[in-house]
């Protein structure tokens, strides 16, 4: 997995890239959770990812409940298809926030 | 079900047990379905299960200690259009009475990867591991 994150303002952008398992999943945590932290409205843009398993819905989980204590949103952007399918069979549509 | 007849095949590989072994457990089963011609949707479904079930061997039966030398074994059969894919590892012994996913309603990270694999595959069955084997898991899928 590869990433690059953009910020402007009080958004900050992440691009991942890559394939989202176990194997990376803390570091896409490590990526993503300080800006949430910093209460910093997060774009996790997700167009370049095409497999992710349980643990990286976990990680969108992780974000979005983070989000939510730290008073500020995790959006869920350019979903890919087999990511979107994940996600609907977490039964996640509905509650992450997905555009 | 598909209405292609698929043809017959079996293969097995061995992967080191260990998180960084499952992008190569994923490509291992892409060749095959793709050997297999099973349509993209089902491929990558069927992709997701396996890995999850990969996953579980080096999180719950090796407790996450990645290992220079344990193995797992994974085998994908096909004969007349019904999928199996059999798993073999030497960790700890798997109770299949626990083995369960969370209520999907509430909502937390984790709990997941079993979930998958029930939605995803016909039948989830643990069996008697044969020496050298401790565990024996096998997912079966009509094509």
């Amino acid at each position: 997995m590869s990433y690059k994150v953009t910020e402007e303002g009080n958004i900050a952008t992440v691009h991942l890239d890559g394939e989202i398992d176990m194997d990376v999943t803390e570091k896409a945590k490590e990526v993503i959770f300080p800006h949430i932290d910093a209460g910093k409205e997060v774009h996790l843009n997700l167009s370049n990812v095409q497999y992710m398993d349980s643990s990286g819905i976990s990680v969108l989980i992780e974000s979005h409940q983070k989000g939510l204590e730290k008073g500020t949103k995790v959006i869920i952007k350019d979903v890919s298809k087999s990511v979107l399918k994940v996600i609907m069979m977490a039964k996640l549509e509905q509650i992450l926030n997905l555009e | 079900m598909s209405e292609t007849a698929h043809q017959d095949h079996i293969e097995k590989k061995a992967f080191l047990v260990n998180s960084s072994s499952l992008k190569e457990v994923r490509n291992f089963c892409r060749d095959v379905f793709e050997k297999l011609q099973i349509q993209e949707d089902l491929k990558d479904e069927l992709v997701l299960a396996i890995a999850e079930a990969a996953q579980n061997i080096v999180k719950h039966a090796f407790k996450n200690a990645a290992s220079p030398t344990e193995l797992m074994v994974v085998q994908i059969s096909c004969e007349n259009n019904k999928l199996q894919i059999a798993f073999y590892d030497r960790g700890t012994p798997v109770d299949p009475k626990k083995v369960k996913h969370r209520e999907i309603d509430n909502v937390k990270p984790g709990g997941l990867g079993t979930f998958f694999i029930q939605e995803i595959m016909d039948a989830v069955e643990f069996k008697d591991g044969k020496k050298p084997w401790i565990n024996h898991l096998v997912l079966t899928k009509q094509l």
